[in-house]
């Protein structure tokens, strides 16, 4: 183990995980409005929006995260839209993460007791108000868990878009490798980096339960 | 004047006839006790009233005005006449006990935040829980629960109180509370429809007494006579059951 050569290359690899933090925040940001929205269609009565909706999960879901990002950042521009790859890596993993998050929303939504609806509706609130100050509030309460999960894979799967050229961590680490020859140094020093900070979305999500968690 | 006209009410579950062509009306200001065995369609009814579920056929008519359930706004301002208390309870598990009773003055009515606080302290005097304005639900007693949905469907003002079947989940040293409090409604002169199996309470709180069963009103009259001299022999049977 060469020392020097992790002292060398951490100021790099440091610079590459800011960027792999961005990526996460931004897409988580991102990915859970869509998620909600996607969310609220599937479980609309409307047969059309509910199907539409559902194609999106379909498609997104059932199709590698990687062949996704190919057709954004390699497809598109043959198309005339051309992204730089921080716009095809956000966008990619933002549409990808919606289809997940709005599973898992919606799960939460018809886990709610069907009771809490009816107060509501009996109580004047039209479906916005229902959503809103009823519904969604309990249900980001039970899908905590499973959205910490979604949060730390999203982080992680951020790694992929190196593969559109974004240098993010994974990508800075590659690249030090193949200057340097030190394998054992520089991928050890990164996956203690993604290891940092999957441990701080743990703690941060741990918090968050126990603060929401005081009603019960 | 009738504050509640229910004319030829007719709901079907799949091929289930829950009401066939049912007649009920309220009075202003009169208590009515709905009894009568399970799958009698007392429920069903009160939950057509305010539009929990539709109605295949028929008119209901609040306040001299007929409810539309194809207009959203007419559903919301004929249905918040009314208030509901749930035989679960129904409060909001994530909002505190003042939360759940000043939500929907705020949130439907618009009403002013500093206004409805005052009404709200009022209520949880009037319901006896006024220490346990910043608890949670999960934190109270089912007798507890049902005071706070009392309250929290008072806080809207409603001129009528639908009841559906308040005290069939309690333990029954708690009943009594929530009866109390409903009694004390009644005796200031609130319209009430209350579906319930508490003999005691329909005796001596109601201005009239339905018997319902097979989606269909049996008899009804003044609980002395219901109670002491039931006419017909399916009412018989059933309170011989009951009492």
């Amino acid at each position: 183990m060469d020392t020097n050569i992790i002292l060398n290359t951490l100021p790099i690899l440091l610079k590459g995980s800011l960027i792999t933090l961005q990526l996460t925040v931004l897409t988580i940001i991102i990915g859970s409005t869509l998620g909600i929205i996607l969310a609220l269609l599937k479980i609309s009565e409307n047969k059309i929006v509910y199907s539409l909706a559902s194609l999106y999960t379909w498609i997104f879901r059932g199709t590698p995260l990687l062949l996704q990002l190919f057709f954004l950042y390699y497809g598109l521009p043959l198309v005339g839209i051309k992204m730089t790859p921080f716009q095809a890596a956000l966008i990619g993993l933002s549409l990808n993460c919606g289809a997940y998050m709005a599973e898992i929303i919606r799960g939460g939504i018809i886990s709610i007791d069907k009771g809490q609806f009816e107060a509501a509706k009996a109580l004047g609130f039209n479906y916005i108000q229902t959503m809103k100050k009823i519904i969604l509030p309990q249900t980001f309460r039970r899908i905590i868990p499973p959205i910490g999960n979604e949060f730390i894979t999203i982080l992680k799967e951020t790694s992929i878009v190196s593969s559109i050229t974004m240098v993010e961590l994974m990508r800075a680490a590659q690249q030090m490798y193949s200057t340097t020859f030190k394998p054992i140094e520089i991928f050890l020093s990164a996956g203690c980096i993604y290891l940092a900070m999957t441990t701080i979305f743990t703690c941060i999500f741990s918090v968050v339960e126990k603060q929401v968690a005081k009603y019960e | 004047m009738y504050m509640i006209q229910a004319m030829n009410l007719s709901k079907k579950f799949n091929d289930n006839n829950v009401l066939k062509n049912l007649n009920i009306n309220v009075k202003k200001g009169e208590v009515l006790v709905i009894i009568g065995p399970s799958g009698s369609g007392k429920s069903t009814f009160l939950r057509c009233l305010n539009n929990l579920e539709k109605i295949d056929q028929g008119n209901i008519v609040i306040e001299n005005e007929i409810l539309d359930i194809k207009d959203k706004k007419n559903i919301i301002k004929l249905t918040t006449k009314m208030g509901m208390v749930f035989q679960n309870f129904n409060l909001f598990p994530h909002m505190t006990v003042m939360e759940n009773i000043i939500q929907a003055p705020i949130t439907v009515k618009k009403e002013n935040k500093e206004e409805v606080l005052k009404r709200a302290e009022i209520l949880l005097e009037k319901v006896g829980l006024k220490d346990k304005k910043d608890s949670y639900p999960s934190k109270l007693s089912g007798g507890q629960k049902q005071r706070v949905a009392i309250a929290r469907a008072l806080a809207m003002n409603p001129d009528i109180m639908l009841f559906d079947e308040p005290t069939s989940a309690l333990d029954p040293e708690l009943v009594g509370e929530v009866l109390n409090v409903m009694k004390d409604l009644a005796k200031e002169g609130m319209t009430m429809i209350v579906v319930t199996h508490e003999m005691g309470f329909a005796k001596e709180v109601a201005d009239r007494v339905i018997f319902m069963e097979d989606g269909n009103v049996v008899e009804e009259g003044k609980p002395e006579v219901i109670f002491s001299s039931p006419q017909q022999l399916r009412t018989k049977a059933f309170l011989k059951k009951v009492i």
